[in-house]
């Protein structure tokens, strides 16, 4: 095993419980009479390894297991066979409006995640960081969520995961939402980020925004992975699929 | 599941139990027009009702009153804290997703959310009972290892409906049903000899019934809660933890895929 690698995989496999009849409740168990639950893998044997500093893209369908892997590479979801080795931070992942609590104002978003975050810094400063990087104003800011359009969701959304530093950054497929303006401003960040030796995991529909990040990248279906290589070649054969 | 328990005592998870804790009581009282007021209004009604259906029909009952208004405000906190707590799995689903943190901490904070509240209650309540004859003594200190028995008890309880309710969403809407059932099997409006000879099993079986009993020991009785009561409350406390943990430990990680 390298020395220098930051995340390896080593056959990871993940099985999820599924439910075979829809069921989602006490009644239907009772009245269908059927064993509720079956296993279903998600992620078959996958290997892969991430160096320091070297951005990974996923690209794949909807539903070929992207969001699931990342979720097990920050340790979210435990595999039931295969080794994981993670040597690392990991800022919160990155998704659209990921922990944001609808009801509470943008301030109290702030501090609320900040603090499940475990940042270090002082929270007025992190606070004010975000403020200036989401470029939302103060009446906004006091607002709930709830009121947000979904490009200021993603913007706040963004931001605060920023505020972390950490050795892995995850982003799943955030950039869709924002504006254009700020899509060239988290790009820019995102650069900036992986400039001062950060590892960037991301996951995207658009093989420009992939092609702009990453050096390397998997090709996943139906939960394996079926290509790798540099990002413009994964990105080629992503375009050939459809 | 000792593990995560360990896990606590990290200062960083402490603050994030807080920050949870915080955003629950928050949450609560948000867009409403009395805020925590409320959590008074409803024991204080369920009072009234007790005071003029009750009061006189149960003379056996020295100090109807404050007997009612204890058993109450151990009831609420019960009931509560479950109907809160039920659903944050499922509710938290964003966090979860996100962030790598102990799905335990969601039910934790919500119990001590619950908790905050139920101190301001108490705190009304004896400042109130001071027209109803209660006794201030040190043995009203006893409540704290009291509500701390309780919350183990209820933290017990929560931990196995909120991860079932993952699976079997129609678990909120049992234990919906079931509440009023185990409110009137449980003696807060009457008092336990109500039931007597071959039902009088109904009460032992409930495990609230120790708790409230030995909440009301403390504000009410002339002598102090026997060694007994506390014992009985330390054994289905401790047992009910064990249950809701192993529960919530078979469950936890199937807990992303499903909400």
């Amino acid at each position: 095993m390298n020395t220098d690698s930051l995340i390896t995989f080593d056959n990871v496999t993940v099985n999820f419980w599924q439910n075979n009849l829809g069921i989602n409740s006490i009644k239907d168990l009772i009245t269908k009479r059927k064993k509720p639950f079956s296993n279903k893998t998600i992620l078959k044997n996958i290997s892969f390894e991430v160096k320091r500093g070297e951005s990974m893209g996923i690209l794949g369908r909807n539903g070929s297991g992207k969001s699931t892997l990342l979720r097990t590479i920050a340790g979210l979801i435990k595999p039931q066979e295969g080794k994981i080795m993670v040597r690392g931070t990991f800022a919160p992942i990155l998704a659209i409006g990921a922990g944001l609590e609808l009801e509470l104002s943008g301030y109290e978003n702030m501090s609320l995640l900040l603090s499940l975050y475990g940042t270090s810094r002082k929270n007025t400063n992190a606070i004010q960081g975000i403020k200036e990087f989401s470029e939302l104003s103060d009446e906004v800011l006091r607002m709930p969520v709830k009121r947000f359009s979904s490009g200021m969701v993603a913007r706040l959304a963004f931001s605060i995961s920023l505020a972390n530093e950490a050795d892995i950054l995850i982003i799943d497929e955030v950039l869709s939402v924002g504006d254009q303006g700020f899509q060239a401003k988290c790009l820019d960040k995102i650069h900036q980020i992986k400039a001062q030796g950060t590892t960037i995991l991301f996951v995207s529909h658009f093989p420009d925004g992939v092609m702009k990040i990453c050096d390397t990248a998997i090709l996943m279906e139906n939960g394996e992975i079926t290509h790798r290589g540099t990002a413009k070649e994964i990105c080629d054969n992503y375009t050939l699929l459809f | 599941m000792l593990q995560s328990i360990n896990k606590i005592h990290n200062v960083q998870n402490i603050t994030r139990i807080y920050a949870l804790s915080k955003r629950n009581v928050i949450l609560r009282y948000k867009n409403s027009l009395v805020g925590f007021f409320w959590g008074f209004f409803k024991p204080l009604l369920y009072l009234l009702i007790f005071i003029v259906i009750f009061a006189s029909q149960f003379p056996s009952v020295n100090n109807y009153i404050l007997y009612a208004t204890s058993g109450l405000i151990f009831w609420f906190f019960f009931s509560n804290v479950t109907n809160q707590a039920i659903g944050t799995i499922v509710g938290s689903a964003g966090l979860i997703k996100s962030l790598n943190i102990p799905v335990m901490f969601f039910p934790i904070s919500e119990l001590i959310g619950e908790l905050f509240n139920f101190f301001l209650t108490l705190v009304v309540f004896l400042i109130v009972m001071y027209w109803f004859g209660i006794t201030y003594s040190f043995r009203l200190f006893l409540i704290i290892p009291c509500a701390i028995l309780f919350s183990v008890f209820s933290l017990g309880v929560i931990l196995l409906l909120s991860s079932l309710n993952v699976f079997f969403r129609d678990i909120n809407i049992i234990w919906g049903t079931v509440q009023p059932a185990l409110f009137y099997i449980t003696p807060i409006a009457y008092p336990e000899s109500l039931l007597k000879g071959q039902h009088a099993f109904i009460i032992k079986c409930n495990p609230i019934y120790y708790f409230i009993k030995l909440g009301r020991g403390i504000f009410n009785d002339p002598v102090a809660p026997s060694a007994h009561l506390w014992n009985y409350c330390i054994i289905i406390a401790t047992i009910m933890f064990f249950i809701g943990a192993f529960v919530f430990n078979k469950l936890k990680n199937q807990f992303i895929s499903t909400i």
